[in-house]
């Protein structure tokens, strides 16, 4: 009953917020404009300088080669910072904000999404890049690379949902961030962003660890997608965007429930 | 019946908010950290009940004041009015109004220009994008900034900040206004000016006012009706005369 309840509450509120939510992000993307010397261009060149790192260590020290590495290591890398960007920022969403929070009522979670358009503006920047670079190396593609579209948009679900849990705990607990920040390593190393996590581990754990961990494969699908010209499951990419609402839901829930405690802790 | 009281019951104009039976409390459990869940027993969530039971309504156009010690849960019932937090039981009927706590700058960027922190700020107080371009120039008009209205926020003085952010609070303004103290803001010129456009506001019959405020003078002079709070619970409520007088006794007791 409290489920069907919050999540009218969900579309009613992201109705009426959206647009706030929209003009947030374009002022937050504004103001990084202005603050920093070379503009937009670090947009483009932290990516880019980091994909330069991984290919350095991997591909030359490690020699791990993958097919078209410099791209597969990009996709991997601009998904990523889009997952463990947001998820970082959702810890302290509350915190940051206290000033419109204590003076007048918005869903908290509102302040995240925005957030999440801001990086998700940088993510399709990014994505700008991986497609001038496919042009570069020539890469041959399908018609699978439309499966783009479902695959970042469950990134995008995914991502939203595990924020809002976060966003919740990140209120009472004040070390939730180095806790995270763990496990955000960790689960990086786990999701191949500079090596095929269903080929480098030895059968049936490398594609049983794929398939569990939403941002493997979804780094993987995307991948197929844009340099292999392979079809993703549509099963997988309905599943996730399932499990991705349910978990969305209940976070948002939980912080229906307990937002009017928040400007106590803060 | 005194003939003062049989001018108000004959308009009888429509409730605007209806405040019944309103508990708020807060769990104190802030700031634990993974050592405290982990290592140290939990003390149980302790609860404090800043507001208890509280009811009454405000008639559309009517100006409420509320009194009370620091601590008696005076804000925190403003705030739960405005929406900031639920109560925990007991419900607030706004009737469909719309409400605003009188707060300066609520969202405001500095590295933005005045006329873009407009809209952000106005969009925040629930207006819509259109409606907020439609007073976009009476804004910038009462705030006296001129061409820094372009400028980004950054440079401007702490008194030309205020005076936009008391613009905007001032001249977007909803049904339903709340106000935790009555300020003035600017120099002294635009300070007479804005303490002037809020007594307008508060008097004016389109909004019905809820005002917290220290000030018994200026409470006995434009209040239709009192609250007393005390601890969380309403000691009394009535005309401002009566009510302000047992006030006033109590404190300086």
């Amino acid at each position: 009953m409290r489920f069907i309840q919050d999540t009218r509450s969900f579309y009613r509120d992201m109705r009426k917020y959206y647009r706030y939510a929209l003009r947030l992000a374009k002022a937050d993307l504004e103001t990084e404009v202005i603050n920093s010397y070379l503009d937009w261009l670090w947009w483009l060149l932290e990516p880019l300088g980091m994909m330069l790192v991984y290919i350095f260590i991997y591909g030359v020290v490690f020699n791990v080669i993958e097919e078209y590495f410099s791209v597969f290591i990009f996709i991997g890398l601009t998904m990523w910072s889009f997952f463990a960007g947001n998820i970082m920022e959702s810890i302290f969403t509350v915190r940051k904000n206290s000033g419109i929070i204590s003076r007048i009522y918005i869903p908290k979670y509102i302040l995240l999404f925005s957030r999440m358009l801001v990086n998700g503006f940088k993510m399709l920047i990014s994505f700008g890049i991986v497609a001038l670079m496919m042009l570069i190396y020539r890469i041959p593609v399908s018609v699978h690379i439309l499966y783009i579209i479902p695959i970042l948009f469950d990134l995008f679900l995914i991502t939203f949902a595990c924020g809002t849990i976060l966003l919740h705990y990140g209120v009472f607990v004040r070390d939730l961030s180095y806790v995270t920040n763990i496990a955000l390593r960790m689960m990086m190393y786990l999701s191949g962003i500079f090596y095929a996590v269903g080929k480098r581990i030895p059968p049936p754990y490398g594609e049983i660890m794929e398939k569990a961990n939403p941002i493997a494969w979804l780094l993987a699908a995307a991948r197929d997608a844009l340099i292999y010209k392979t079809a993703v499951s549509w099963e997988l990419l309905v599943l996730w965007a399932v499990i991705g609402s349910l978990i969305l839901l209940f976070g948002i829930s939980l912080i229906y429930r307990n937002e009017n405690s928040y400007m106590r802790s803060i | 019946m005194e003939k003062n009281d049989s001018v108000i019951m004959t308009e009888q104009p429509d409730i605007a908010i209806e405040v019944k039976d309103v508990c708020i409390s807060y769990r104190l459990l802030p700031n634990i950290t993974m050592k405290h869940s982990v290592f140290e027993e939990k003390g149980g969530h302790e609860v404090f009940e800043a507001v208890k039971n509280v009811s009454f309504s405000v008639r559309e156009g009517e100006i409420l004041g509320i009194v009370g010690e620091n601590g008696s849960g005076k804000s925190t019932l403003l705030r739960s009015i405005g929406g900031i937090f639920s109560p925990n039981s007991g419900s607030i009927d706004l009737k469909g109004h719309s409400v605003s706590l009188m707060a300066l700058g609520i969202g405001f960027k500095d590295t933005l220009s005045g006329r873009e922190n407009i809209i952000l700020s106005g969009m925040l107080l629930g207006f819509s994008e259109k409606e907020i371009m439609q007073r976009m120039d009476e804004i910038i008009e009462f705030s006296e900034l001129g061409e820094f209205i372009d400028m980004p926020l950054r440079t401007y003085s702490s008194g030309m900040h205020s005076k936009l952010a008391f613009s905007i609070t001032a001249l977007l303004e909803s049904d339903i206004i709340l106000i935790d103290e009555v300020f003035s803001v600017g120099d002294e010129r635009f300070g007479r000016k804005s303490f002037a456009k809020m007594q307008e506001l508060i008097s004016d019959k389109k909004h019905t006012v809820i005002m917290v405020s220290h000030n018994i003078r200026m409470m006995l002079k434009i209040c239709n009706e009192v609250l007393w709070l005390h601890e969380g619970r309403v000691r009394e409520i009535g005309r401002p005369m009566s009510v302000l007088k047992h006030y006033y006794f109590f404190m300086t007791e």
